[in-house]
């Protein structure tokens, strides 16, 4: 049974200037999967993430969300049907507490207009106190309690970047867009977050696209994968059979892939048992 | 099991009675406060009202700048709009002073409306420019237009009878002062306040996370020149007469200094910085005269320019030494009174 298609993208095009950043790009990715977007740096992959929530407008191509076309909606819109993200120099606002973070990512959610809010209308105190208690939750899923009255300004690259995952969820999203969520992360780590990941997906039913270059998780977690290349789809597939692919090695190691000779495999999860090389 | 229950007893009571304290302390401080309106005659109470509004000018620049991170050079525009409209409704229309603010309120909103508008489009220091351009030329037009404002002569905005004695209308400042104090409270403790704060600091996150920004910015803009139009209309009534003398420029860089030098997002600090800056003219002249020496150049001229003086001064030392302002410096106690306690 094939499900339901959440994003869906359209021949993406993106241009500044002269630099076309996005060609012609299209992808989709299905309800309960968990999608990887790869490339080499520069590959235009952030770019497509910004396109999608609306913070680029691209000069052509369609985004679908949820059965709806939100290619002319507002970044705050697209975030209000269901769209999340994280970013690669993290979404945290510095001068808030961990708290306040969290819920400050539960705006749209909160119930009350901003005027009701302002002038201390009768449920806004209690919507307040509700709001708290869901952001302490959420805190504690995350092991956050302790640092949870900090600034996140003051603390640790780490732990300011698993707010940023804890922010993303408090948004009480369909999907999770993860720019580089392993990066910063020891190997372990990284490994341990393909748990999360899954949890997410299995336990919330979160669909997620993440961009990663960590190999291993990616191979580890993805249903499916899309390599892009200087703005353009390298190609598409499972994790097994990209890795196999010899355009995505040649697009990694730069220079050109020699099919006769399967090369030392970039792309291998580090442990698995190496192919014919 | 017992020691916890019994540190958990001890732990209650400590907060019961830091609670009174706290309570007896705050109550000590509002009847200081209160003092020279109570002992002091009618220029204490003339004084009390001019620093009243400062603080409600100050807390309006609080809203833009320090909360929504938008820069305003051109307060003086949003308050002398306010003013001339109050002057208006109650000299020429005869409404009565509820009316005349209410008119203050809308036209000091509609006008921040307009330059944030502008703001969509420009930040940082070409904002400040924009706005500085707008608070010169609404100087120049606006206040000038002889039908509106009585041309240089001035537009007179008398007190209905209830509000004749300068002691009843500093307890009516003293209230929009309160009322804007709570609004201040509640936007920083709700989802309003977390928003703009997401605005300040990066709008791409905020954008990302459900908030509004166009929606936002200006939001405050025109919670910003509400406030200040009000104060602006308190201002006509105050003095009874409204003068585009009044609104010129320097007056605006001293609101906007102020309030930095207060302590953005403070509201304690801003309301003592805008208060000292209130009475500052009033003061200065005797105090100088009061002064056994007196330097050569003192004339009217230099008292007029020494409040800008000041306040550049201060603030380069604020910058310096307590970049959170005097709110920086006040945080302890303030945070003691609040009954935060330290982790």
């Amino acid at each position: 049974m094939k499900r339901r298609q959440l994003l869906k993208v359209e021949g993406l095009m993106l241009r500044f200037g002269g630099l076309q950043v996005l060609n012609d790009l299209s992808l989709s990715v299905r309800e309960g999967q968990i999608v990887g977007l790869i490339g080499p740096n520069g590959a235009g992959k952030t770019s497509c993430f910004n396109c999608l929530t609306g913070i680029y407008q691209p000069q052509g191509g369609r985004v679908f969300f949820d059965g709806r076309d939100v290619s002319h909606l507002p970044t705050h819109r697209r975030a209000r049907l269901g769209m999340a993200r994280t970013w690669q120099n993290l979404g945290v606002i510095d001068a808030l507490t961990v708290t306040e973070n969290v819920m400050l990512a539960q705006h749209q959610r909160a119930g009350y207009s901003a005027l009701a809010g302002m002038l201390g209308l009768a449920g806004t105190w209690h919507r307040e106190r509700e709001l708290r208690r869901d952001a302490a939750e959420i805190i504690e899923y995350f092991g956050l309690e302790a640092v949870a009255d900090e600034r996140t300004g003051e603390l640790p690259y780490g732990v300011r970047k698993t707010c940023d995952m804890a922010m993303a969820l408090a948004s009480d999203p369909k999907m999770l867009l993860l720019d580089e969520p392993a990066s910063g992360l020891s190997p372990e780590e990284a490994l341990g977050l393909a748990d999360t990941l899954r949890e997410l997906r299995d336990r919330l039913k979160l669909t997620i696209l993440m961009i990663e270059h960590h190999v291993p998780l990616v191979a580890e977690v993805c249903d499916y994968v899309y390599v892009l290349n200087f703005g353009e789809l390298l190609t598409e597939g499972e994790p097994a059979a990209i890795q196999r692919h010899p355009e995505v090695i040649a697009a990694y190691l730069g220079g050109t892939a020699e099919p006769t000779e399967p090369p030392e495999w970039p792309l291998q999860p580090e442990g698995a048992p190496h192919g014919t090389a | 099991m017992a020691t916890a229950t019994m540190v958990l007893t001890r732990v209650k009571v400590q907060r019961r009675f830091g609670l009174a304290l706290r309570v007896t302390v705050v109550l000590a401080l509002l009847v200081l406060a209160a003092l020279p309106l109570l002992l002091g005659g009618d220029v204490w109470a003339q004084r009390i009202s001019r620093a009243a509004i400062y603080a409600v000018i100050g807390l309006s620049i609080n809203t833009l700048t320090g909360h929504a991170g938008q820069i305003s050079l051109g307060h003086q525009a949003f308050v002398g709009i306010g003013a001339f409209a109050a002057a208006f409704m109650a000299s020429r229309l005869g409404a009565p002073l509820g009316f005349g603010l209410a008119a203050a309120g809308v036209a000091g909103a509609f006008t921040a409306v307009v330059i944030g508008l502008v703001a969509l489009r420009v930040t940082g220091l070409y904002l400040a420019l924009v706005t500085l351009a707008f608070g010169l030329t609404a100087e120049t037009t606006i206040f000038n237009w002889r039908e509106f404002t009585g041309g240089g002569a001035g537009a007179f905005a008398p007190r209905p009878a209830v509000l004749a004695s300068d002691h009843a209308f500093a307890l009516l400042c003293l209230g929009v002062l309160g009322l804007v104090l709570y609004l201040d409270w509640r936007i920083v403790s709700t989802k309003t306040g977390r928003a703009l704060a997401a605005v300040r600091n990066n709008e791409r996150i905020a954008s990302t996370l459900g908030v509004n920004v166009t929606g936002y910015k200006l939001a405050a803009f025109s919670l910003s020149g509400l406030i200040a139009g009000l104060a602006g209309g308190l201002f006509a009534h105050w003095n009874q007469i409204v003068q585009a003398m009044d609104f010129e420029f320097q007056v605006a860089l001293v609101w906007v200094l102020m309030t930095v030098v207060g302590g953005l997002r403070s509201r304690l600090g801003v309301i003592l910085a805008s208060a000292f800056f209130a009475l500052l003219p009033l003061t200065l002249p005797n105090f100088l005269s009061s002064l056994p020496w007196q330097p050569p150049f003192l004339n009217e001229a230099v008292y007029h320019v020494l409040p800008p003086f000041i306040v550049v001064v201060m603030l380069l030392v604020v910058l310096r030494f307590f970049p959170g302002g005097f709110g920086q410096l006040l945080r302890p106690a303030t945070d003691w009174l609040a009954g935060k306690r330290k982790q």
